[in-house]
């Protein structure tokens, strides 16, 4: 199960908040080339060892950076979290989710708890060593004070403004 | 285990030659988390992102044990006298 959870975390860790209203599936839109196999369940427990899903065969940290680099590129706003957006488990991560929940955009998330490869991942990606860790339009943004900066001196509201699929209710 | 203050202060110190700094350590002991507020020259010209990654990249062995740090405040020496007379003007701020 332990190995399960590892190969598909990836997968099954992504999460889209769903007051944004526009339901962005990022789960169908690709597969890193190592979990290329992986059929429509990739979590099914009751699946023969021999046709589950492996990525011992290349080297596992390639294949997430991959999984890095499509995240950022295909989703508009991508955090990177301790927890998911609704329930963040870790201060900081809470503070960067509340920031961005304010401006009505897709947010598009991975909860780096469940997977430490790809936590691994993540930070040698953008050379920074802790969470939550924010992707605004493929750039890197920063942590929560850098978000939180930007919230206060009215950048994010820039950056953010072209977002397509954040309809103003409020 | 952990990371004491003194030791954020002497890295930081010594690397980037703060002419304010303040390390608060939050982590109630264990030396895990702390608040930093610190002011240096090599600032100067840098988008905050850049200032913290300077700031990170300072304490890269400190890092691997700390959990959370929370970059309150990096200035430029001319940023943080502006501040301060900004707080002086208005006290109640």
């Amino acid at each position: 199960m332990a190995r399960l959870l590892s190969s598909n975390a990836v997968l099954k860790a992504i999460a889209t908040v769903p007051a944004a209203l526009s339901s962005r599936n990022v789960i169908g839109s690709f597969y890193p080339s190592g979990l290329k196999y992986s059929t429509s369940v990739p979590g099914d427990p009751d699946t023969h060892e021999d046709f589950r899903p492996t990525n011992k065969v290349q080297g596992s940290d390639v294949s997430l950076k991959d999984v890095v680099e499509q995240d950022v590129k295909e989703n508009p706003v991508m955090i990177y979290m301790k927890g998911v957006p609704d329930f963040p488990q870790c201060g900081f991560s809470s503070l960067a989710v509340r920031v961005l929940k304010h401006y009505n955009v897709p947010l598009s998330a991975r909860n780096i708890l469940e997977d430490p490869e790809l936590k691994s991942a993540v930070k040698a990606f953008s050379h920074w060593p802790t969470f939550p860790q924010i992707f605004i339009k493929g750039e890197f943004i920063g942590g929560s004070d850098l978000i939180l900066n930007m919230h206060q001196n009215g950048e994010l509201k820039e950056k953010l403004k072209d977002i397509v699929g954040s309809p103003k209710l409020e | 285990m952990g990371v004491t203050k003194e030791q954020v202060e002497s890295s930081l110190t010594s690397n980037l030659k703060p002419s304010h700094l303040e390390v608060i350590d939050t982590s109630g002991g264990c030396g895990a988390s702390f608040v930093i507020e610190i002011v240096s020259e090599q600032f100067e010209g840098k988008r905050l992102l850049e200032r913290h990654r300077i700031v990170n990249a300072a304490l890269e062995e400190e890092m691997k044990q700390i959990h959370a740090l929370s970059i309150k405040k990096a200035l430029t020496p001319e940023q943080w006298k502006q501040q301060q007379e900004a707080e002086k003007s208005k006290p109640d701020a």
